[in-house]
């Protein structure tokens, strides 16, 4: 006998301005099942979870919802019929209490017409503690820390009774212990027969808590299949057709270059170990360790953006003392050829709403005295485009109808264009998918083998093991180690970072 | 300038000065410390001049107040909704002269609650369906509806219905209109924005983007929000033409001003999603002390203005921008 599904969505299309975002898709749901969904990014995963979610509406196809054919025209809809949603923009009002973010839209009244806040907050109480959470239901969202408000999202799913919880990189914001929470919560739901969607790119993840997984690929099926049936390497060979070490250029065995950027006895805070750190022409240099040991403050301290204690740097000769002045910093680190590439690209890097052109050359601008008059720099920019592969329809599209990964070549291609010959990168490839992910490898490869050198912190640590030369670990605020790229495992750097 | 880096994303904690004076769970606002203000200018003209306890001094207070309770009430009520209401003013102005024409009540009082429907309206529907920024939607509309109160009543004057007159004057019960209004006035604002749905609702509007996908109808209770501040600033209109007997097309002119001043004073953010009634009610109160006092103290009209100023950006800037909401 087979069980019904839960949800059965059948040859689901989705085309944006001409492009087909997903094309015949068939997704299955049955109850009881934690059922991940993997792709690169702009494969159609969130799409599809969108229309099963009533936010986008599918140009054809048909859902059936405990066999029963749908259609969703709003998020209220699908959820009223059993669909709840925990996005990644998280979508609680931060000024309303966590009952009545629950209950929002169908507040029940007294007999005064008042608003039942009491009845609420019981009933938040009860589906609460069910997850195992010990939260007042009269808090302020606003006042909840990140995981605390996707706890309270899965909640509100489950105080609509939904049967289904679609989880869209539920992980990227917790700690290793709210993970726990999460995944205990998860185990929880399945053993009420409920079903879980689960879209994360981290694979150890995956295959701890799945059962299911389905892959799409530039908006189609490729498979689906269980966890058990499958290894990580055959997984990410299907999301991209290609295997893990493919993904990482070679390193170049070249002759040590000299160095261009030495940092000497830098203290982060008062009471922190001084560190040292050299960059030499050619090559490219991580700093690696746990999450939040000072790697950040590190590298904000070489272009003005954080306030060390004390230290020394010097770039190709000339030195400065820490700390650097804020504006100032940047600008002087800049004229000395240091491109500073921030982890939030959209915060922080981008100018979104220019067009990719005016992104590139902006540098090349700020260079240049403020009445002069601007030159188009049109070789630049189509430069650029073409040695970056920038994938645009044209040059004066604004950077933010481009993708993660196409953004971060804009970016990149901002401090290429200016000439820089040391980068200092965070996060190259955060929100970026794995195709985009093995070009950006490439580029910064062939920009060291070209004489650049490059400072890259990211929280992927086989990324540094595989991208970088040389790799610093970091805790606790100072370099414990260094070690040659070449040898290094996570594991070995988890073990220098902890028994320092 | 040296800027710390912020490692972590931004949270919209309270801050500890919010969590202190509003406890850490209330959407209400700052309101306890312009309470506290408001007493402690209450004491000190009570010692400094011998007038301020006298009950026709009160009275007075009251009679002050009430015109700018209502209509920061209605203010209140559309920044909850992260709008603004310019045209407050000019409805004030436009009900004095509709009801300065000398019709029987009974058509004049209906009119000018037509007109000011008919305002909020236009408001509400420039700025939901042609998502007009709400300065400039509502200063278009302050300068419509001047233009036509100037039509109407071209200069100070005419008379009003005397039922009008017994509204503002008169005792209900032993006790004096102006009380009875801003008891009025509060008992239907509370139950509209603390005690309904719709109230909730607002709120929820006011706290971000994503309050449609919770099944909430924005656009319609938005222009409901219109609706009741315009309404609201009739009401304030029909309490001043009894007061001054007679229509004045620019008695209304400091109240768009007057009103905002007040409900950020009483702890409403203006980004919306965090405010209160008894707020609102207490910023005005403490407006009409300060203006009282100086009254009692002489001080020059024109140096009030200036205090009036600055006190609106003293309370834009010290509002605690942490706090949940901005």
């Amino acid at each position: 006998m087979t069980v019904q599904p839960l949800v059965q969505m059948t040859s689901i299309s989705k085309t944006f301005g001409g492009i087909a975002a997903l094309e015949n898709v068939d997704f299955q749901l049955l109850p009881g099942s934690v059922h991940a969904l993997m792709g690169e990014n702009g494969a159609g995963k969130s799409t599809l979870m969108k229309i099963l979610a009533g936010v986008i509406q599918p140009d054809g196809g048909m859902i059936r919802k405990n066999g029963q054919i749908v259609r969703f025209v709003s998020p209220r809809e699908a959820l009223d019929a059993g669909v709840s949603t925990v996005f990644q923009e998280h979508s609680l009002l931060p000024n309303l209490s966590i009952a009545e973010n629950m209950y929002l839209g169908k507040e029940p009244v007294t007999k005064f017409g008042v608003t039942d806040t009491a009845w609420m907050e019981r009933k938040a109480k009860e589906i609460l503690s069910e997850l195992g959470l010990k939260l007042d239901p009269a808090t302020l969202v606003g006042n909840l820390s990140i995981a605390e408000r996707q706890f309270v999202e899965i909640a509100r799913g489950i105080s609509a009774r939904a049967d289904v919880v679609i989880l869209d990189e539920p992980t990227a914001a917790l700690n290793a212990a709210d993970v726990e929470v999460l995944n205990a919560q998860i185990l929880a739901l399945t053993k009420q027969q409920k079903a879980v969607v689960y879209i994360s790119h981290r694979m150890e993840e995956i295959f701890k808590i799945c059962d299911t997984i389905t892959v799409l690929k530039d908006g189609r099926n490729v498979d689906c299949v269980p966890v058990s049936a499958i290894r990580p390497k055959q997984l990410i060979a299907m999301m991209v057709g290609r295997e893990l070490s493919e993904l990482f250029p070679p390193r170049s065995n070249r002759t040590e270059g000299e160095v261009v950027l030495s940092i000497e006895g830098l203290r982060l805070t008062p009471d922190a170990t001084p560190s040292s750190i050299m960059l030499r022409r050619g090559e490219i240099v991580a700093l690696a360790g746990l999450e939040g040991q000072g790697q950040r403050e590190l590298v904000r301290s070489l272009v003005g953006q954080y306030t060390p204690h004390g230290g020394k740097v010097a770039v190709r000769g000339r030195e400065f003392a820490f700390p650097l002045s804020g504006e100032l910093g940047i600008r002087e680190m800049q004229a000395l050829g240091l491109g500073f590439v921030p982890e939030d690209r959209k915060l922080e890097g981008l100018f979104l709403d220019l067009s990719l052109a005016h992104n590139l050359t902006i540098g090349l601008h700020s260079r240049h005295f403020e009445l002069k008059p601007a030159s188009a720099h049109r070789e630049v920019i189509a430069n650029s485009m073409k040695s970056l592969s920038i994938k645009a329809s044209r040059p004066s599209l604004p950077v933010n109808a481009l993708s993660g990964g196409n953004q971060q070549k804009v970016l990149l291609g901002r401090y290429l264009a200016l000439g820089a010959d040391i980068l200092i990168i965070e996060e190259p490839t955060r929100g970026v998918d794995v195709g985009a992910k093995a070009e950006i490898y490439k580029l910064l490869r062939d920009y060291a083998n070209a004489g650049g050198s490059v400072v890259v912190l990211s929280r992927e640590t086989l990324e540094l093991i595989g991208l970088c030369d040389r790799l610093y670990v970091i805790h606790d605020k100072h370099v414990v180690t260094e070690m040659p790229a070449e040898s290094a495992t996570e594991h070995a750097i988890l073990e220098a970072a902890l028994h320092s | 300038m040296k800027r710390p880096y912020i490692v972590e994303v931004k949270t919209t904690e309270m801050s500890q000065l919010g969590r202190l004076f509003v406890g850490a769970n209330s959407r209400h606002g700052l309101w306890t410390v312009p309470l506290l203000v408001a007493l402690a200018c209450s004491l000190a003209l009570a010692f400094s001049t011998n007038e301020f306890v006298s009950s026709q001094n009160i009275l007075n207070l009251v009679a002050q107040a009430a015109p700018l309770i209502l209509v920061s009430i209605g203010q209140m009520i559309v920044i909850l909704v992260r709008g603004l209401d310019l045209s407050v003013g000019s409805v004030v102005s436009l009900t004095t002269g509709i009801l300065s024409l000398n019709a029987p009540v009974y058509v004049a009082v209906p009119g000018v609650m037509l007109a000011a429907v008919v305002i909020g309206l236009l408001n509400g529907i420039t700025v939901t369906t042609f998502r007009v920024h709400p300065i400039i939607a509502t200063l278009s509309m302050m300068g419509i509806v001047q233009g036509i109160t100037m039509f109407v009543r071209p200069s100070a004057g005419g008379s009003v219905p005397s039922e009008i007159l017994f509204l503002v004057s008169g005792k209900l019960f032993g006790i004096y209109m102006p009380v009875i209004w801003v008891i009025a006035a509060i008992l239907v604002a509370w139950k509209v924005v603390h005690g309904s749905r719709f109230g909730l609702h607002l709120f929820a509007i006011g706290g971000g983007e994503t309050a449609a996908t919770f099944g909430i109808a924005e656009r319609r209770n938005v222009l409901a929000a219109y609706v009741l501040s315009s309404c609201f600033a009739a009401a304030a209109g029909i309490f001043l033409a009894g007061r001054i007997v007679s229509g004045d097309p620019n008695i209304g002119t400091q109240y768009a001003v007057d009103s905002i001043t007040a409900v950020a004073l009483g702890g409403t953010q203006l980004a919306g999603g965090v405010g209160s009634l008894h707020g609102t009610v207490i910023g005005c109160a403490l407006l009409a002390v300060i203006a009282n006092g100086m009254n009692l103290l002489n001080v020059s009209a024109f140096i009030q203005t200036i205090v009036k100023g600055l006190i609106l950006l003293a309370v834009i800037s010290l509002q605690p921008r942490k706090t949940i909401g901005l």
